[in-house]
């Protein structure tokens, strides 16, 4: 999306009247350097701090760097500030706030993309839920680039700042700030695009062959010789079966299988009394639920695996993890009866992999907006989807 | 057997039953508000300025590690971890790597276990500062804009971050622990420094006690605000402080000890009410406590190599097989964990699914509940009492 660079009063207000009128500007031109001076030495900052590098910008109104002596303090309210400081990865969602407090800011305003996230995206510019650099929806004036930002950098970029400004208001040629190439700089990584008809059909494979070429005797474990410093790679003993779970799958819901390195499976109609069984048991805290998609191939349909995790409390304490495997247009029963902390869980589960909980109370969207459409963390959706007029 | 499903009364009070007192209002919170600690949005249904019902709705900053991580080979993902929790980026980083050496079944040499304690308990102190300060920030007025408290915790921050800047070379997003161990040794004089920035902090808790904990405007607005119950932090899934303010004595550096504190004791610190008061006490003791186990951690750091084998260079480096774990632990702010699973069938070199296990999520999720009754300033404390972060919850 490109940005509609709306007209801008940089430009001094009598800047007409004084043309017309020859010689009222040396009346005028002490005074509106006076002018000039209380702007620049007057930034009045509002931080629209979402995450990291909203951080240091707190550090650098702190003790150590004090951004208050430039003049530079934080506003909340983006009607009583003159910079706005974007601090912070923008995401879809975010966006429309950003672009709505940046209306609300009186002119003569500037922006400030602090951090390489708010530039471009950085690590997650690829990705469906972000932004691809706040300029693509409001005029930037000066980047700061780094992940974060120390404080001295975000100081350095407001000095830019005030340099600008004076430049602006004398009415010189100000040369735009161009974006850091972070394309140059930095090699993103590669995002496989999955089920994308796009996509060469063989990448996949190239991929997959480069992989394995730059490291060809890739066996499973660190692969380095050792040298003189690093100690042999002890093992670690393997983790031993909670024998209170196996004894108990074993005996009351007719498991059988208990591989070392998964969780056991239990069928989706006997999930719930297993939950139960487990909370009297003592297993009184949850922990987690994990969905995993696995797309049809041949020979299997299109299946969810949902691990769900308990601990019990206090010393000794144990984990409990099993998982339930079911068609992915079937539900799983939930676990907010039992347990008031699987509510947002499976909220987010339901959300990014699509998993249908029966007997949740409220299974709505939490991380996407409402009209999202699709489930981002299938293994067919493409990382990359595009979200118009966003990204 | 028969399965005997507690009818329970989810905090969402149905507003057609309530009748109003006062006039009757929506506000939102957020997402952009400077005491939301991040992006996030509660809607609040009020009675003039009575909470009735709250509604959070968090995702303001999911920026989609998840999906991310899939795509990402094993050695590539940990510095990408490092920005979910902000605030503690070492225990992400740390969290993430023990559930890759539970796969490969690779055990951290002695040194590296002692080093990547001792860098779990300077952050521990550093999250908790900074949680003081925004905390008194967030009670505003009272405190007299509570700058006074926040600029003083921020500089004692800085200390610490000096020293991960001197280990690490950055400030934060470390990229420090690698599977196997860890990637930067403690340089010639770091320890001494240490110590310094240890006494230095411990000097002046009783400065930081006696501007919150002693001090009368800070009890006035923290007691008895926002109780939250044992029972309910634990069907809550609430962990690490929040849990220990509200009675329940659990700490996983205790309870189901890793690295150091197989060999090192922590004295768990917990309190009885569960108020936003308790919450306080609960950290400044903590923070007490850390710098204790940091002393002891320093002087016992024994010899030898700190890392299994060289860390990883290559971003194929590193397969991982078929299977699927499960690894976490006391992070600041409770239980950080991570579930992965790791192949489809075969070894590879990145994660098929790795879901991360927020503790902040959870102690988010307790708002509707401590909300209601409360007073509109009221929720800003309790809000800021739970210490959640937003790139943790969102992800």
């Amino acid at each position: 999306m490109a940005v509609i660079e709306e007209p801008r009063s940089y430009f001094h207000p009598l800047y007409d009247v004084m043309l017309s009128t020859p010689g009222l500007s040396v009346g005028v031109a002490p005074l509106d350097r006076l002018l000039t001076w209380g702007l620049k030495n007057a930034l009045w900052v509002f931080p629209m701090a979402t995450s990291c590098c909203g951080i240091e910008l707190m550090a650098s109104a702190a003790a150590r760097v004090d951004l208050d002596r430039m003049g530079t303090i934080m506003r909340a309210s983006p009607r009583q500030s003159d910079v706005m400081v974007v601090a912070g990865t923008i995401t879809v969602k975010m966006a429309p706030r950003v672009r709505r407090l940046w209306d609300q800011m009186p002119e003569p305003k500037w922006c400030i993309a602090m951090g390489s996230c708010a530039i471009s995206g950085d690590f997650y510019r690829n990705l469906y839920p972000v932004v691809p650099g706040i300029d693509t929806f409001i005029p930037v004036d000066v980047y700061v680039p780094g992940c974060p930002p120390n404080p001295e950098a975000l100081m350095h970029g407001l000095m830019r700042l005030q340099e600008k400004i004076g430049l602006q208001r004398e009415g010189k040629l100000v040369p735009s700030e161009p974006r850091p190439d972070f394309d140059a700089m930095v090699r993103p990584p590669a995002l496989s695009r999955i089920g994308d008809a796009a996509r060469a059909a063989d990448l996949s494979d190239r991929q997959e062959q480069a992989a394995l070429t730059m490291c060809p005797d890739a066996a499973p474990g660190v692969v380095e010789d050792e040298e003189k410093g690093f100690a042999q790679p002890a093992t670690q003993a393997t983790p031993p079966l909670n024998t209170e779970l196996v004894e108990l799958l074993r005996d009351r819901f007719g498991v059988t299988e208990f591989p070392l390195n998964a969780p056991p499976v239990v069928s989706a109609d006997k999930h719930l009394e297993l939950a139960a069984t487990l909370q009297k048991m003592g297993y009184r805290q949850f922990l987690f639920v994990a969905a995993s998609h696995r797309p049809a191939k041949e020979g299997s349909e299109d299946l969810c695996e949902v691990a769900y995790g308990l601990r019990t409390v206090g010393a000794g304490t144990k984990e409990a993890i099993w998982q339930v495997r079911v068609p992915t247009n079937q539900t799983v029963p939930s676990l907010v009866p039992l347990f008031a902390g699987a509510d947002w869980q499976e909220r987010e589960q339901y959300d990014l992999v699509g998993v249908k909980f029966a007997g949740h109370p409220d299974l709505r969207r939490i991380m996407m907006s409402d009209d999202w459409v699709g489930h981002p963390l299938r293994r067919d959706y493409p990382a990359d989807k595009e979200c118009a007029p966003w990204r | 057997m028969e399965v005997t499903t507690p009818v329970r009364t989810l905090p969402y009070r149905k507003l057609e039953l309530y009748e109003p007192e006062g006039d009757m209002l929506t506000l939102q919170l957020g997402p952009q508000h400077p005491s939301t600690h991040g992006v996030l949005r509660i809607k609040l249904h009020l009675d003039g300025e009575k909470i009735i019902k709250a509604v959070p709705y968090p995702g303001y900053l999911h920026r989609g590690v998840e999906k991310l991580c899939e795509q990402l080979t094993y050695v590539q993902m940990i510095p990408i971890v490092d920005k979910d929790d902000y605030i503690a980026p070492m225990h992400n980083e740390q969290a993430l790597v023990m559930a890759f050496e539970k796969l490969l079944k690779i055990e951290v040499p002695r040194r590296g276990q002692w080093l990547r304690s001792l860098l779990s308990e300077l952050q521990r102190v550093a999250s908790h500062i900074f949680w003081l300060g925004t905390m008194s920030l967030d009670l505003g007025g009272a405190l007299g804009g509570g700058s006074t408290n926040f600029i003083y915790c921020l500089r004692e921050r800085e200390l610490i971050l000096d020293l991960f800047e001197e280990l690490t070379g950055s400030r934060f997003h470390y990229n420090t622990h690698c599977i196997g161990g860890n990637r930067h040794d403690i340089p010639a004089g770091w320890a001494a420094k240490v110590h310094d920035a240890v006494n230095l902090i411990r000097a002046r808790l009783p400065e930081y006690e006696a501007m919150s904990c002693n001090h009368r405007l800070f009890i006035e607005r923290m007691r008895g605000v926002g109780v939250l119950t044992g029972a309910l932090a634990l069907e809550l899934g609430i962990t690490g402080p929040n849990l220990r303010a509200s009675g329940v004595d659990h700490d996983l550096r205790r309870d189901a000890p890793y690295d150091a504190y197989r060999e090192i004791p922590v004295n768990v610190q917990t309190a009885k009410e569960g108020d936003c008061l308790a919450r306080t006490h609960v950290r400044l003791a903590e923070m007490r406590e850390s710098l204790r186990l940091i002393d002891l951690l320093i002087d016992g750091m024994p010899t030898g190599p700190i890392n299994s084998s060289r860390p990883a260079k290559q971003a194929n480096q590193i397969k991982i097989p078929s299977g699927q774990a499960y690894a976490s632990l006391e992070s600041p702010r409770g239980e950080l964990g991570t579930f992965v699973v790791a192949g489809n069938g075969e070894a590879n070199t990145s994660p098929y699914r790795l879901k991360i296990r927020p503790p902040s999520l959870h102690a988010l999720a307790a708002l509707p509940y401590l909300l209601v009754g409360h007073n509109v300033s009221d929720a800003v404390a309790i809000l800021g009492s739970l210490d959640p972060i937003m790139g943790e919850v969102d992800r």
